[in-house]
């Protein structure tokens, strides 16, 4: 079942790097960047997965051995690489806004005036 | 009164380093409406960083202590580490010094740099951003922390690239830059989430403590993972176009940053990765992936060095080459390679910081970086020309400057391999590092005959002298230059061999956190005697395979395309040196100096030039090809 997880996220990055490498249109390239990511964040979620797990929320009187939950790490660092996520998305439309309005294309072929 | 004592321990200070530039970053968005105010925060928060670094420099890096931080006082339970550390060895050390020193140099510079654009409060704001995130880096014991820091250090670098947006390539090099460099972070994500799903803990002692005796396919994958993701923040080939586009785009204070401080961000982080958490640098294949590497680097850049026509572009590319030198001194394994190699990254930081804030003066008073429209400016700025041609001597190595010390105690380590590990592959490595210094000086020659000599344009007849605050900023650097270089030997002694140590204290590093060292092999016995070195015979061999090489390739190109279409007239301007004297019309700049050199290289010159094209998609698919060869790579020799 978790196996399914891995696959998928891997699926996920490597369709997101395909993305960024192939098409020649910013805004895909912004997308390809936020699937890349999504794929990280479902491999991360994974990781901490303990199948019949609670949420990792106790006091400190409640916690004994026998309770079991998810790893709460992994449940931080993705919410971390989330938020990292959407800025990255955020300020990458900024500069695609701009880049825009200064070459009057989205194409990628031909935003190289810096090459060589 | 004994919490005070205790908040102004020392073992605090890498935390308030870190803190105060951040610190400062959120006091100017605050106060930062008024230009005093805003000075006098980013001067306050710089300085701080950078005495609370010095501090250190006693404890850990000649006293030899390794500093362990949890912060908010979460030790290990369990024999697990849970809270977020912080652990200062003479690496991290050595690393944040250097970090401190550029960012309080180049945000003096700044702030008679910056005084014309607008959004300045934006600017320092980022500034600090990015001084606070590679020094959170290098000082962090945590790989989650080392990811978090890598995102900020890298936002904060495409944002200032982006900065003066209406200038040329500003935004394009921004994007390009974002997308590659979002790929490199994804890299170093994925890689640390594997990390934990194998070892669950991001502590790098205890990371080194299980990874290295429990290699399997998911940790080998982690590696190549992580070790893409540091290149990528390192600019070593194949992303050094990045670095040429940012720099070229950059304000020059932030080339400054992006060249002295963020690059040595992924050379730590490399050094950690295979030195640390995987030890694998015993590997002779794992030696050569470095060395490679880093003769790609060295070898590339500088010729690509030599095709450009802007100052900046050009001094870019450069950077990169020396960063090639950093990273095949410290994959030489040997504790005279790292001990150069780190010397070489300090002189680095020094000279290229100097440079490319010689370059900014020069932007700041005639409005150009292009070769072709400057020259003669040293009658217009004779302190920036002076303060010029100390860093250009520095990066060609020219004794008695710095560049000169760190280059030949490289040589010296390269040949030294060579001779203890009997392979001949090494002395290929000297004889690559002596040519590509020879064609940095010879760029250096080209860049100061274009811009400082030569003839000045009639447009620059009022260009003025840099004001003081520049002109000082340049002056420190340069007076570091000739320090560091004048004193080699106190230099090794007192900065570089301590942290060379801790590269090969691995051991104590773990330890130093409370964890259990003793699967990890204790310090072996680290020598950075010259062995054989100083062996005039030696010598004499590099010499002849040296003339050798350049016998064959002279012969070589005997047949080349120039000799072969001599049914057309031979023109003077193909000739190896050419002045331009010959003819008359002669289409050939001031600024080409070596037009003869390329055009003979022309083959060489087209390839790069169209691999070069500027197009992310064609960025984004080497930095993925680069994974792929190196996943390839780690799965076959780990």
């Amino acid at each position: 079942m978790i196996m399914l997880n891995y696959i998928a996220s891997f699926f996920l990055i490597t369709l997101g790097l395909y993305t960024i490498v192939t098409k020649h249109n910013l805004v895909k390239t912004v997308i390809g960047l936020s699937i890349a990511d999504y794929g990280v964040n479902l491999l991360l979620i994974s990781i901490g997965f303990n199948p019949g797990g609670t949420a990792p929320i106790f006091t400190w009187s409640e916690l004994n051995p026998a309770s079991f939950f998810v790893d709460p790490i992994p449940q931080a660092l993705t919410l971390t690489s989330i938020v990292i996520g959407a800025c990255v998305t955020a300020m990458s439309l900024a500069l695609v806004i701009k880049l825009e309005e200064q070459y009057g294309t989205t194409d990628t072929r031909e935003i190289r005036r810096l090459h060589g | 009164m004994s919490s005070v004592m205790n908040a102004l321990s020392y073992q605090h200070f890498p935390i308030y380093a870190i803190m105060v530039l951040f610190l400062g970053a959120f006091l100017i968005v605050v106060f930062g409406g008024n230009r005093t105010a805003r000075n006098i925060l980013a001067l306050l928060s710089i300085t701080a960083s950078l005495a609370f670094i010095l501090a250190l420099v006693k404890p850990v890096m000649w006293d030899g202590e390794i500093i362990a931080y949890w912060m908010g006082g979460r030790v290990p339970a369990g024999g697990y580490a849970i809270g977020i550390a912080l652990e200062v060895d003479a690496l991290s050390l050595f690393f944040a010094l250097l970090v401190s020193v550029a960012v309080f140099v180049s945000g003096v510079y700044s702030i008679q740099y910056m005084r014309h654009d607008d959004n300045e409060r934006e600017y320092y704001t980022l500034f600090l951003m990015l001084g606070g995130g590679v020094m959170g880096l290098v000082l962090s014991g945590d790989l989650f922390n080392m990811f978090i820091m890598v995102e900020i250090l890298t936002f904060a670098a495409v944002a200032l690239t982006a900065f003066r947006n209406t200038a040329k390539g500003a935004l394009e090099a921004a994007f390009k830059y974002l997308v590659v460099g979002s790929i490199g972070s994804t890299c170093i994500l994925v890689g640390t989430s594997m990390l934990y799903a194998q070892a669950h803990t991001l502590n790098l002692a205890q990371l080194a403590q299980v990874i290295p005796g429990n290699l399997n396919t998911a940790t080998k994958v982690a590696f190549a993972l992580l070790f893409v993701g540091f290149g990528t923040k390192a600019f070593i080939v194949p992303f050094h176009p990045l670095a040429a586009d940012a720099h070229g785009a950059a304000p020059a204070s932030i080339s400054v940053m992006i060249s002295g401080v963020l690059t040595k961000s992924g050379i730590y982080g490399i050094i950690r990765l295979t030195y640390f958490l995987f030890q694998t640098m015993n590997l002779g294949t794992m030696q050569f992936l470095l060395v490679f590497i880093g003769s790609l680097s060295m070898f590339v850049c500088v010729t690509m060095a030599l095709a450009q026509h802007d100052f900046k572009r050009l001094l870019a590319f450069h950077s990169i080459s020396q960063i090639g030198y950093v990273l095949t001194a410290v994959g030489l394994c040997t504790a005279l390679g790292v001990s150069a190699g780190l010397y070489h990254a300090m002189n680095h930081t020094l000279f290229k910081g100097l440079l490319f804030l010689a370059a900014g003066a020069v932007l700041h008073e005639t409005g150009t970086t292009d070769l072709g429209k400057l020259g003669g400016l040293s009658k217009k700025m004779p302190y920036t020309t002076v303060l010029f041609l100390i860093g250009a001597f520095s990066i060609s190595g020219i004794p008695p400057f710095n560049g000169f010390a760190s280059k030949w105690m490289i040589y010296q380590a390269t040949y030294q391999k060579a001779v203890e590990s009997g392979n001949i592959g090494f002395l290929l490595v000297t004889i690559i590092a002596l040519v590509t210094s020879v064609l940095t000086l010879a760029s250096f020659v080209k860049v100061s005959q274009s811009v400082f000599f030569g003839q000045l344009p009639r447009e620059l007849e009022n260009v003025k002298e840099v004001p003081f605050g520049m002109r000082f900023a340049m002056a420190i650097f340069a007076l570091l230059c000739v320090l560091t270089g004048l004193f080699p030997n106190l230099v090794t002694t007192y900065i570089t061999e301590p942290a060379a140590r801790a590269v090969f204290s691995v051991a104590q590093y773990i330890g130093a956190m409370g964890f259990d060292a003793s699967g990890v092999a204790a310090e072996t016995a680290v020598s950075f005697a010259h062995v054989g070195v100083w062996e005039p015979i030696s010598w004499l061999l590099i010499l002849c395979i040296a003339l050798l090489s350049v016998t064959i390739v002279a012969v070589a190109s005997k047949y080349d395309r120039v000799s072969q279409c001599s049914g057309e007239a031979v023109d003077s301007k193909y000739e190896l040196f050419y002045g331009g004297e010959a003819q008359e019309f002669s289409q050939v700049g001031g600024g080409d100096l070596f037009w003869g050199f390329k055009h003979n290289w022309r083959g060489y010159f087209d390839v790069m030039h169209r691999l070069h094209s500027g197009v992310v998609n064609d960025y984004a698919l080497w930095a993925v090809v680069d994974l792929a060869l190196v996943l390839l790579f780690s799965l076959i020799v780990l």
